[in-house]
C-alpha cells in the first residue's frame, strides 16, 4: 500500500519499511532509481536535512524476491507564514470581497479557511469561482455602527497559520477605476483636449451612490502632473494643455463621500489639434508652374523655414504663410 | 402658511439657549437649495467630528481610543436612534419618511451630545463640544427647513428638551464611557448615511417643483 508523507525542509527523515524486521534486507528506491547502502540503517532509510529536491516517490523492496513491500510518496515543505488578506468593497452598498495569498510558498497542499463576523452574527463569504483565493460577502443591512472581523486561517500538514481583519463597513469602499477613458483633440483648439470616461462597470448604484473623479495629465516630456477634481460628470475639456505636445492622461474615482480613491485608469495619449500647413503646399505648386512658364529667376520654393519640426505654435505658422505669400507674389509678378 | 408658523416655533423653541439659529425665518428657500446645504452641513459636520471624536475618545482613554475597539452592543445602548438599515428598505423610503428619520435622529443625538457638555474634560475639549453642539443644531434646522419647504408635517415631538425622564443613569464609570462611545459612533454613522439620504433627495427634488408646491399654497 502506499500513501503520501509529509515533512519539513531541513527535518531528519526515517522511513521504515512497513512491517520488515530492523535487520532484513532491503533495497531502496527514490523514483526508480537505487539508492546507496551508506543511507540505510538496517532496512530504516535515513534522510538527513531534507530539502526540497527530496519530494518523490520512495520504494522499499524485499532483498532476494524484489517484492514491494512498501511505497510513499515524499513530499518536503514549510509550514504556512502569515497569510496576507486583503478586503475591499469595489461595489458598494451591494457588499465586499477579501482575497488572500501566502507571502512565500509551502511547496505543500494547503487549505483556506475565512470567516466572517459581524457582530454576534456569522455571515457566509462564497467562494469565487475565479480568481481561487477570493470570496465575496453580501451586506444585509446598510449603514452598520458594528465592525466587521475578518479571519483567515492557512492549514497545510506541517502547520497552521491566521491573520484577521477588522474594519468598519465604510473604511473599504474603493471602486475600481473609470472605464473606457478617451481623449480626443478638438478642431481648431491647439490647446485643448476633451477627455470623457465612464464609471467602473463593477459600481451597481451610480445614481444613488455617485462618485466623483479625479483627473490627472502631463505632456509626455514633462514629470509634473496636474490635477482637476470633478464632482460630477464624466468629462472634462482640458484647456491649458501645450500645442502640439503629445499628452497621458489618467482618471480615478471615488465615492463621493465615503472610502478611498481608486487606482489610476489605463493610460490615455493625445495629442492637441495643430493646424496642417496646407495653403504653403498650394501656393508653391503656383510658383512652380509660373517659374516653369517663364523664367528661371523664380527661386524654388522651399520648405525650409517650415520643417515640420520647426512648427511649435501658431507663430511659426503664420511665418510659413508669409514666406509662401511672398514667393506666390513674386510668381505672379514675373508672369 | 403652515411652514411659517413651524419655522416661528422652531425659532422660539431653540432660542431660549445659547447659540442663537442664523436662520432667518422669513427665508423661503428653494427645497433643492435647502437640500444641497443640508447635504454640506453634513459633510462639514462628518468633518468636524472626526477631530472632535479623536480628542473625546483619547480622554476617555484605552481602550476607548484604540482604533481596533470593537465592543459588543449592550441593550442599554439601544436608546440612541440607529442609522442601520435594511439595504431595500432604505432604498424603498418615500421622502418624507427619509427626512423624518434623519429628523428625529439628530434631534435626539443632539440632546445626548449636550449632555457631554458639562463633564468633558478640558475646557478646550467643552468648547469643540458646544461648537459641534452649535452646528448639529443647525443641521436640525436645515432639515426642518427642507420638511416644511416640501410640505411634509415635522414629526411629533420636541426637538430640544432634556433627555426624556426616566433614563437610567450608568452605574458605573467605565458604562458611562461605553455610552459614550456608542453616542459618537452612532453620531458619526449617522452622518455618513444622511450624505448618501440627501444625495437621493437631491436627485428626486428639481427645484421647479417646489416653486409649483408653494403657488399651490398661497405664498
Amino acid at each position: 500500500d502506499s500513501h503520501t508523507q509529509y515533512e519539513r525542509v531541513g527535518a531528519d527523515v526515517t522511513m521504515k519499511c512497513g512491517s520488515m524486521d530492523w535487520d532484513a534486507a532491503v533495497t531502496w528506491t527514490a523514483n526508480g532509481t537505487d539508492i546507496d547502502e551508506s543511507h540505510l540503517n538496517g532496512s530504516y532509510l535515513i534522510l538527513k536535512n531534507v530539502d526540497l529536491t527530496q519530494s518523490g516517490q520512495y520504494s522499499c523492496y524485499e532483498g532476494s524476491s524484489w517484492h514491494l513491500k512498501y511505497q510513499t510518496c515524499l513530499r518536503v515543505g514549510t509550514p504556512p507564514k502569515e497569510p496576507v488578506l486583503m478586503c475591499r468593497s469595489n461595489n458598494y452598498p451591494k457588499g465586499f470581497y477579501c482575497s488572500w495569498h501566502l507571502p512565500t510558498p509551502t511547496y505543500i497542499p494547503n487549505s483556506f479557511n475565512i470567516s466572517v463576523i459581524h457582530g454576534t452574527r456569522e455571515m457566509v463569504c462564497e467562494k469565487d469561482a475565479f480568481p481561487k483565493n477570493r470570496c465575496h460577502v453580501r451586506y444585509l443591512q446598510l449603514f452598520s455602527t458594528v465592525k466587521y472581523k475578518v479571519t483567515l486561517t492557512v492549514t497545510n500538514a506541517l502547520g497552521k497559520n491566521s491573520t484577521t481583519l477588522t474594519f468598519d463597513e465604510v473604511a473599504i469602499v474603493k471602486p475600481d477605476p473609470p472605464e473606457s477613458v478617451v481623449a480626443k483633440p478638438v478642431p481648431n483648439n491647439p490647446r485643448r483636449l476633451e477627455v470623457s470616461w465612464q464609471n467602473p462597470s463593477s459600481w451597481p448604484d451610480p445614481e444613488s451612490f455617485p462618485l466623483k473623479f479625479f483627473l490627472r495629465y502631463r505632456p509626455l516630456i514633462l514629470d509634473q502632473w496636474q490635477h482637476v477634481e470633478l464632482s460630477d460628470g464624466t468629462s472634462h475639456t482640458i484647456t491649458d494643455a501645450y500645442a502640439g505636445k503629445e499628452y497621458i492622461i489618467q482618471v480615478a474615482a471615488k465615492d463621493n463621500d465615503i472610502g478611498t480613491w481608486s487606482d489610476w485608469s489605463v493610460a490615455v495619449h493625445a495629442t492637441p489639434w495643430t493646424e496642417e500647413p496646407k495653403h504653403l503646399t498650394t501656393e508653391a505648386q503656383i510658383t512652380e508652374t509660373t517659374s516653369a512658364s517663364t523664367s528661371s529667376f523664380m527661386p524654388p520654393p522651399t520648405t525650409k523655414i517650415c520643417d515640420k519640426g520647426a512648427v511649435v505654435g501658431s507663430g511659426a505658422v503664420a511665418v510659413c504663410w508669409t514666406a509662401g505669400l511672398v514667393l506666390a507674389a513674386y510668381g505672379v509678378l514675373f508672369i | 402658511g403652515d411652514s411659517w408658523g413651524i419655522f416661528t416655533f422652531l425659532c422660539a423653541a431653540l432660542c431660549n439657549l445659547p447659540a442663537l439659529p442664523a436662520l432667518n425665518c422669513t427665508e423661503e428657500l428653494g427645497a433643492g437649495q435647502s437640500i444641497q446645504k443640508t447635504y454640506d452641513l453634513t459633510r462639514y459636520l462628518e468633518h468636524q467630528l472626526r477631530t472632535l471624536a479623536g480628542t473625546y475618545l483619547n480622554y476617555l482613554g484605552p481602550p476607548f481610543n484604540e482604533p481596533d475597539f470593537n465592543p459588543p452592543r449592550l441593550a442599554r445602548a439601544e436608546r440612541v436612534p440607529s442609522a442601520t438599515v435594511d439595504l431595500d428598505l432604505w432604498r424603498g423610503l418615500t421622502d418624507n419618511a427619509r427626512l423624518a428619520a434623519n429628523y428625529r435622529a439628530y434631534s435626539r443625538l443632539l440632546c445626548y451630545l449636550r449632555a457631554l457638555d458639562g463633564q468633558a474634560g478640558t475646557a478646550e475639549l467643552r468648547h469643540r463640544l458646544g461648537h459641534f453642539c452649535s452646528s448639529l443644531q443647525g443641521l436640525v434646522l436645515s432639515i426642518a427647513g427642507v420638511m416644511s419647504s416640501l410640505g411634509y408635517p415635522l414629526p411629533a415631538g420636541p426637538a430640544g428638551p432634556p433627555m426624556p425622564s426616566g433614563t437610567p443613569v450608568a452605574p458605573n464609570d467605565f458604562l458611562k464611557k461605553m455610552d459614550d462611545f456608542w453616542l459618537l459612533k452612532e453620531l458619526q454613522t449617522w452622518l455618513w448615511r444622511s450624505a448618501k439620504d440627501f444625495n437621493r433627495l437631491k436627485k428626486k427634488v428639481p427645484p421647479a417643483v417646489v416653486t409649483l408646491r408653494l403657488e399651490a399654497r398661497g405664498f
